[in-house]
């Protein structure tokens, strides 16, 4: 797959996955892996870039004596999957119009 | 290995890049370890999961930016010794220079093969239109008396159209081909930049 297009694609899947609850990074992992594989690199630097843009913001929890952070979707996270939602509508119609005559 | 062991090797491979953006990442990685385990894997499995050391190191280093490497490179570098520094002052008039023609010839021949790649760009716009001219032109007296004219034009026309489809398969694969060098050589020199030097 083009590399621009699925580093757009993995972007929306971790802000979906912390879209109804703050969840941090195995759990996003563990949740995204019926749909798509993610590594461990991966998932770090498609945060990291998602915090610089302040789609989701972190904050460290402790937990059993530990700390995990927390990754919470921001207002700005949300219109990021609407806007993909809008996108890909249109992408959908493009793919039944190329796929149209194989179906015939 | 261990979660120690692994953060402990991670550690040492990534001691040259800079150490707030090292220690989070570092951070990161025993977290998903700690998770892992929390989940029921055994610690070796939890380990395995996340990758080897190898494979993470390269991520990562690919990940962070050169400048962010070089700078992290300079200031780290150890304090001189005495007679380092008056070597380093009495040479000066030497190492300057050469530093300087070393790094402008690689300059050089970076800019130079970019120029390469922008002069073929440049032919194949100038055989595209000759291509258009000389197919509108030829069409355009094709039929007034002055026709053998007239369709030598239109051949020239489609005969630099043909030219100009080949010529832009071999720029574009030109320019391909320099992207993909400049991405290894960022790579290379960042490689370089992050070894540990031999004591």
């Amino acid at each position: 797959m083009d590399i621009q297009l699925k580093r757009g694609l993995l972007d929306v899947c971790v802000l979906a996955a912390i879209k109804n609850e703050d969840s941090y990074g195995y759990k996003i992992i563990k949740d995204m892996k019926p749909y798509i594989e993610l590594s461990e690199s991966t998932l770090y630097t498609i945060l990291k870039r998602l915090e610089i843009a302040n789609m989701l913001t972190v904050r460290t929890v402790e937990h059993g004596g530990r700390l995990r952070k927390y990754y919470r979707i921001t207002d700005r996270g949300i219109k990021r999957i609407e806007e993909f939602k809008n996108e890909w509508k249109e992408i959908m119609s493009i793919y039944r119009f190329v796929t149209k005559e194989d179906e015939e | 290995m261990t979660k120690l062991n692994f953060i402990l090797a991670l550690n040492d491979k990534l001691s040259d890049l800079p150490k707030q953006e090292v220690e989070e990442r570092l951070n990161f990685y025993a977290e998903m370890i700690e998770d892992r385990i929390e989940d029921g894997l055994s610690e070796e499995e939890a380990v395995a999961a996340v990758g080897t050391v190898d494979e993470i190191a390269k991520h990562i280093i690919k990940d962070i930016p050169l400048t962010k490497i070089a700078i992290e490179k300079i200031k780290t570098k150890r304090r001189l010794k005495t007679w380092e520094i008056v070597l380093l002052i009495a040479g000066a008039p030497l190492w300057i220079p050469l530093t300087i023609a070393f790094f402008a010839v690689i300059l050089a021949l970076y800019v130079s093969l970019w120029s390469i790649i922008i002069s073929l760009w440049a032919v194949f716009a100038s055989v595209v239109s000759c291509a258009l001219s000389g197919i509108v032109a030829g069409a355009g007296i094709v039929f007034t008396p002055n026709k053998m004219a007239g369709i030598a034009l239109l051949g020239i026309g489609i005969v630099c159209a043909g030219l100009s489809i080949l010529l832009f398969l071999g720029c574009k694969a030109a320019t391909d081909g320099v992207v993909i060098l400049t991405k290894k050589i960022v790579f290379f020199i960042k490689n370089r930049l992050t070894k540990k030097e031999e004591a």
